[in-house]
């Protein structure tokens, strides 16, 4: 009888994926990363002085979106060419808030993440069944449906191409209209999608979608429900996406079809090549690298975009692993040989 | 313990297994063999539900389990080693074991003294990626990781295939060790194996049983047995 009943709460377990969370409450704090939370501060404080407050806030917002597809992509190796959907979707329900119903710039966010959520869960129900090249162009087809439904058929509430401009209320002390504000705002924000996806993906929760990546029929056979895992996984990344929406529409005071172009996806996939998929630190690397390139080349050459494509070739040859996946390898290179000379 | 009976299985519209029927009781160790083709692995995919087949039933402690899907089988306590020695390579030894144990609710540490148990050198490699692990080592992962919870049936998919001769030897006394605490059906053509584990053996030729032996003078007899690989 004692038998049965283990086997049963395993079934359980398998079933209810939100039961990482007990997990994750019991993993020590010290194992992720406080001084890992320090040094990222530190480094965009560093470098707001060498360039704008807004110009940092915004590489900011893009490292969110950046971490929110390297747990689709990076962890669960399912590459999505539409995840631009759920941006835009926070970025316009933020800013639809903010215009049509409270100036409340916290509430704004907090809706642009719930929508972009519910939007998760709806597509995911769909989309997740999918692998390979039907996943990445299904998020495709969906992000296209999104971006012609607010350019053309919702244009009476979204303005069509013209956007809309968002302008929210002073909260308390807080003025979210001053750059100072705002960039503590988004700094605060990336610091705690870090904490909570360094803490997911290290968690049980996140051994199970690394094992998905590798090969889902095993996990199956290892008693498993994947599909929940894997539609969590998409509704929590589309949620985090919805947050850099949020972000970007009270970062720019303006929203327009073009916070959820399709043609704009291919600049997270750069940014978590380059700075190495599967790793967080990889996606802040990779979100820094893609938002200098893209502010600053333009400046100097005019067909920027040839050097984005000459650069996926060079990583798809030489650095599959990215800049973080570079570094990693270089430290266990040398403590490798560290540790051989000593023992010779 | 798992009775199969009247199977049929196609890969389209080519038979594989024509009226398959055997019988496996708790407690005993089954060894299917047979040349290559013969329909060994296909047999173990269709019980573990990968192939669904299109005649024919498979009962296992008297329920239907042919339309079951893989985590309803793992629920019941089938566990299933495939023959490509596939760990989930870019996961450390523990992670391997760790993400069994969540399955199963199985304390952490009782998997990994389970496993380690098995083949105490685990141990030097809990920190490694399994992917950088020997192909034994590999296999003895496997089988270990198979036992975190509470297996009552083994499907072995030809677990000596491509390993040494000191690992297979390993492989041996594990699987020795199982004995009578697990069933498992095992495919394999290693007959000094199957003469030293085989409570029964079941005789596989071009997708039919050909032959079943439950003596054990008989399943002594490799020479006897070679004629069918």
């Amino acid at each position: 009888m004692k038998k049965e009943s283990s086997l049963d709460e395993g079934k359980a377990f398998c079933e209810k994926p939100v039961d990482f969370i007990k997990e994750l409450r019991s993993t020590p704090i010290k194992e992720h990363g406080v001084i890992d939370l320090l040094g990222i501060a530190a480094f965009f404080l560093v470098i707001t002085p060498l360039l704008s407050t807004h110009r940092i806030t915004d590489f900011m917002i893009f490292c969110i979106f950046a971490m929110s597809f390297d747990l689709l992509y990076g962890y669960m190796g399912r590459l999505s060419f539409g995840h631009l959907l759920f941006l835009g979707t926070g970025a316009y329900c933020s800013g639809l808030f903010i215009k049509y119903i409270s100036g409340n710039p916290l509430l704004a966010i907090l809706v642009g993440i719930a929508v972009a959520g519910l939007l998760g869960m709806l597509l995911g129900l769909i989309v997740v069944r999918t692998t390979g090249a039907c996943f990445a162009l299904i998020n495709l087809a969906f992000n296209h449906i999104g971006f012609f439904l607010v350019l053309s058929p919702l244009r009476k509430i979204t303005r069509g191409e013209d956007g809309f401009g968002v302008s929210v209320s002073k909260l308390g002390f807080l003025n979210f209209n001053s750059g100072a504000i705002m960039f503590g705002f988004v700094l605060l924000c990336l610091l705690l999608v870090f904490y909570f996806l360094k803490r997911l993906t290290s968690s049980p929760y996140g051994i199970m979608i690394r094992s998905i990546k590798e090969d889902e029929t095993r996990v199956r056979f290892l008693g498993y429900n994947t599909y929940l895992y894997k539609w969590l996984t998409f509704v929590l990344a589309g949620a985090i996406a919805g947050l850099a929406g949020g972000l970007t529409a009270l970062n720019y005071h303006y929203v327009n079809p073009n916070v959820m172009d399709v043609n704009s996806n291919v600049g997270v996939v750069f940014a978590c090549l380059i700075g190495g998929a599967g790793n967080l630190y990889g996606a802040l690397i990779g979100g820094v690298t893609y938002m200098i390139i893209s502010n600053f080349l333009p400046l100097y050459i005019h067909r920027w975009e040839m050097f984005l494509g000459l650069s996926l070739l060079i990583i798809t040859f030489r650095f599959r692993k990215g800049v973080w996946g570079y570094i990693q390898s270089s430290i266990e290179y040398f403590i490798r040989r560290k540790s051989f000379f000593r023992s010779v | 313990m798992i009775e199969i009976k009247n199977l049929d299985v196609a890969y389209g519209y080519a038979k594989v297994l024509q009226d398959i029927s055997l019988k496996i009781e708790t407690g005993q160790m089954a060894f299917i063999i047979g040349r290559n083709g013969a329909g060994k692995t296909t047999l173990l995919k269709t019980i573990i539900g990968l192939l669904k087949p299109k005649k024919g039933s498979i009962t296992y402690q008297g329920d239907e389990i042919s339309n079951l899907s893989p985590e309803e089988l793992y629920r019941k306590g089938l566990r299933y080693v495939a023959q490509e020695k596939k760990v989930f390579g870019n996961l450390t030894v523990r992670e391997n074991i760790e993400i069994a144990a969540y399955a199963s609710q199985e304390p952490i540490d009782r998997a990994l003294d389970k496993v380690m148990s098995l083949y105490p050198k685990l141990k030097d490699f809990l920190k490694t990626k399994a992917g950088q692990l020997s192909g034994g080592q590999r296999q003895i992962l496997l089988v270990g990781r198979a036992l975190v919870g509470e297996p009552k049936l083994l499907l072995v998919d030809e677990p000596t295939q491509g390993l040494a001769a000191i690992v297979i030897e390993d492989i041996v006394n594990i699987l020795s060790g199982l004995k009578e605490r697990v069933s498992a059906v095992i495919v394999e053509q290693n007959l000094a194996m199957v003469n030293r584990l085989a409570d029964r053996v079941h005789i596989l030729k071009e997708g039919k049983v050909v032959g079943e032996i439950i003596d054990q003078s008989e399943i002594s007899n490799t020479q006897g047995l070679e004629e069918y690989l």
